[in-house]
């Protein structure tokens, strides 16, 4: 409460110091987490992409990640101050689509990024198709075991689209390879904790599995330090993640993660708020931007590092 | 202090056996240690491969129930005299962040940023402490504005980044296995003798038994031994159940009453540390975001285990059955591969069960023993029911939702694809009605059973409970004869919980009887 309250002072007051400048437009950023690894790449794509543009970009978080009504507090407080143009990464699809329904009915252009929006019209959805990838992260995965050995599968949120989307797409591609592999779920809400210990709980008591895949690569930390708590040695069990977290690279190169699907967070943010600055200025903009993948493997683990910026 | 001679306690296994359920039921932890049970068979029943119930499996459980567990046994304290501290969930991640922070980036020593992390909870302790106990400010707002504040400022202090992987120092704290350097001295071959047969022995039972035994559950173990035997033998521990009961009095007799509640939250922000600590040696990196909603998982383990939430009754062993009926609850549930969101349902109705239990345990009423009994009988007709139920009523569903969905699609509104989806194709329109149709006759039988067990649960005679356990298990074979023969178990566990309300009125007079006497 008292951490929504001030975000939505921050809100105004940046948009009032804005307007004083006024030769800036407000462009509003409305993110889904300002702690999460994955969300520190794409908020700072963001804020290059804003610097570039020259627009005041206003950035506004969640109090906490899946706080709908603070997002949906935030978001009306930007229209009513007169943002140029609002860039959200819902935390519910269909939960914030009356608020975009407005938005853009009071001509406000709005840029989904990441999580698309059930049941609105936006100016443009800039992600990565989180369907397709996982369908590669699927198919990838299938080639390292063989048919018939078991495996984990860390799920996201099963409540939101990017939840559901990452699990459909892997199970259908890794399933139509692997017909007669059992697929073992633990269920999160994108918390590490729980991948860990469901992750814990099923290597103890099966000694049959082969590989753990996970929707996100903060499961994919939780699963390798579910392995070692129970004294496994680097690639004893696979892992496979999502994302391409630095984190998660770095366990590639010490052997834990075999593959990893990363989604180019940085472009993200920085092509839609590309996107967001273009359409502001009334400049016709593409409805969908697919910010594209990049398939991190121990061969291309380099290549990767030296895109994205990691040492 | 009464003229008329009781009867005798004779020595028979009748009477002891009653004796023994007195006193298990007087125990505040027995709620919680029966939810545990009644759980862990229920688990053990649906999932394949290795029992649920493999030291293992329970030595997994102990371990990851250790992080929440302590955060949990200083809650005890707290809530005994009647506070509540909202911000250990936010302690614990502030105090894993800055611990991980000065080992990493600081250089400190590991045991300099073990004792520094535990200097911060009791720092917090003494600032929540002295709001509640010298400025009078109510413990629940103290602690929800910590919650905040605590949590703000570790992501501050780190920048909300994992640290990197901590050193093996803090391993001690977590999945260190005592057993590891035997095991692997005797994988070198480097011993003789006894120690070569004992490392032996070690490692072949590795996988299923010495591979679990960690440091987490020791500590976590040894933190309640030691915390009860403080409690139960000081001062302090008597004052704490004072305070709770009635602080006014407490006072009057001369207690420093200020001083023990400020200890008290002292103590609880130290547990929060030290189970941070806990969780460091088994998590990845060290994070601001660690021990999210673990107040509530806290207070809730705390409640399970029969503490009262307005103080000065409760036990820390019911708190140490709680978190583990949480854990076990998370645990058992992944392993039978429940569905997500059926997995939340369910949580939340064991949590119901549990602190059920222990308002019929304490209420000491045989009457609604009784109609707890019969409750228990008439959810286990409900789940037979649900067998051939959910099928009939899935087809029922899907049918009305493709005609709904066909009705709008025909007044012409725009669907989105998840809407779509509710479109049927002729061919399933087909199967779904046949489905319906062909387990019709099972429900109805089994709604029947569900009903008359309904009524038995709020009016009855002995008799009444007999006929209708009798009805439980005769249902049994034509049901089985339709297909549904896993309804057999739930069948037979409800006329054995009928049977046993019959017998409740009769024996909660023997037990009065034998208690007055054995005092």
């Amino acid at each position: 409460m008292k951490m929504k309250l001030t975000f939505a002072g921050v809100a105004v007051a940046a948009l009032m110091a804005g307007s004083v400048a006024s030769a800036q437009d407000v462009i509003g950023y409305i993110t889904k987490s300002a702690t999460n690894a994955g969300w520190m790449m794409i908020n700072q794509g963001a804020a290059d992409a804003a610097a570039e543009e020259g627009v005041n970009l206003v950035s506004v978080g969640p109090a906490f990640q899946g706080d709908l009504s603070s997002q949906l507090e935030v978001f009306e407080n930007l229209v009513a101050q007169g943002a140029k143009a609002i860039a959200v990464a819902p935390v519910d699809s269909s939960g914030i689509a009356p608020a975009v329904a407005d938005a853009m009915d009071a001509g406000i252009p709005v840029v989904a990024i990441d999580t698309g929006v059930d049941g609105a019209e936006v100016t443009s959805f800039v992600a990565t198709d989180n369907y397709a990838v996982a369908k590669v992260q699927g198919a990838v995965a299938a080639t390292l075991i063989e048919d018939g050995q078991p495996i984990i599968y860390v799920t996201g949120n099963q409540a939101q689209s990017t939840g559901q989307e990452r699990r459909n797409g892997f199970t259908e591609a890794f399933s139509a390879a692997r017909p007669n592999s059992e697929i073992l779920e633990v269920p999160t809400e994108w918390n590490s904790q729980e991948a860990q210990e469901g992750v814990e709980a099923i290597l103890n008591s099966r000694q049959d599995i082969v590989m753990v895949a996970n929707a996100w690569d903060g499961g994919t930390m939780g699963s390798k330090a579910a392995l070692e708590n129970l004294g496994m040695a680097a690639g004893d069990v696979k892992l496979v993640g999502f994302d391409g977290a630095g984190d998660a690279i770095a366990a590639m190169d010490d052997g834990w993660v075999h593959a990893d699907t990363a989604q180019m967070l940085y472009q993200m943010g920085y092509q839609g708020i590309k996107a967001a600055a273009a359409a502001a200025r009334g400049e016709d903009v593409s409805p969908r931007i697919d910010t594209g993948f990049f398939l991190v493997t121990p061969s291309t683990s380099g290549v990767y590092k030296a895109m994205v910026g990691i040492e | 202090m009464t003229d008329v001679p009781l009867p005798q306690i004779k020595n028979t296994i009748q009477d002891r056996v009653v004796l023994g359920l007195v006193r298990f039921f007087k125990a505040e932890w027995s709620g919680a240690f029966l939810a545990i049970l009644i759980l862990g068979i229920a688990i053990e029943l649906a999932t394949s491969g290795r029992p649920f119930f493999h030291p293992s499996n329970l030595m997994t459980i102990l371990n990851n129930s250790a992080a929440i567990g302590i955060v949990a046994g200083g809650m005890t304290l707290v809530i005994i005299t009647a506070g509540i501290d909202l911000s250990v969930g936010s302690v614990v991640g502030m105090t894993a962040a800055l611990t991980g922070y000065v080992a990493s980036f600081w250089g400190f020593p590991p045991y300099l940023a073990i004792l520094t992390g535990l200097t911060i909870g009791l720092a917090i302790g003494a600032f929540n402490g002295s709001l509640v106990a010298y400025f009078g400010m109510p413990a629940f707002i103290v602690t929800l504005a910590g919650l905040s504040i605590w949590r703000g400022t570790g992501h501050l202090s780190t920048g909300a980044q994992a640290s990197p992987k901590l050193p093996s120092t803090f391993d001690m704290f977590g999945r260190y296995n005592p057993f590891s350097g035997l095991r692997n001295a005797y994988k070198e071959g480097e011993l003789t003798g006894f120690w070569n047969s004992v490392g032996g022995f070690v490692d072949d039972n590795w996988i299923n038994f010495f591979r679990t035994f960690q440091m987490s559950m020791l500590i976590f173990i040894g933190f309640f031994i030691v915390l009860t035997i403080i409690i139960a033998n000081t001062r302090y521990g008597r004052w704490v159940y004072a305070i709770g009961s009635n602080e006014p009095g407490a006072r009057q007799a001369g207690i420093n009453t200020p001083r023990y509640t400020l200890i008290t939250y002292m103590f609880c922000s130290f547990s929060a540390a030290l189970g941070a600590l806990l969780f460091l040696g088994r998590a990845p990196y060290a994070k601001s975001d660690y021990g999210q909603m673990w107040e509530l998982d806290a207070i809730a383990a705390v409640v399970i285990g029969g503490t009262s939430l307005f103080g000065g009754r409760g036990s820390l062993w019911g708190t140490f059955m709680g978190v583990i009926l949480l854990k076990l609850i998370n645990n058992g549930l992944t392993l039978a591969q429940l569905d997500t969101f059926w997995q939340m349902v369910v949580t939340g109705l064991i949590i119901l069960v549990a602190v059920g239990l222990d308002i019929v345990r304490q209420s000491k009423n045989p009457e609604s023993v009784r109609k707890l009994l019969g409750a228990i009988g008439a959810v286990m007709a409900f789940l037979a029911l649900m067998t051939p139920a959910s099928i009939y009523l899935h087809a029922k569903i899907a049918l009305m939702e493709h005609g709904a969905a066909d009705a709008l699609r025909e007044a012409g509104s725009k669907l989105a694809t998840s809407q779509n989806a509710r479109l049927l194709s002729p061919d399933e329109i087909g199967q779904l009605q046949t489905a319906a149709s062909s387990n019709i006759a099972a429900t109805l039988l089994l709604l029947a059973l569900l009903i008359a067990a309904g009524f038995c649960v709020m009016r009855t005679s002995r008799k009444a409970s007999f006929g209708l356990a009798a009805a439980f298990v005769a249902m049994i074979v034509p049901i089985s004869m339709m297909g549904y023969q896993i309804t057999a178990p739930f069948l037979a566990l409800g006329a054995v919980a009928l049977l046993g309300s019959a017998f409740v009125h009769a024996l909660f007079t023997k037990a009065r009887r034998l208690d007055v006497n054995a005092r």
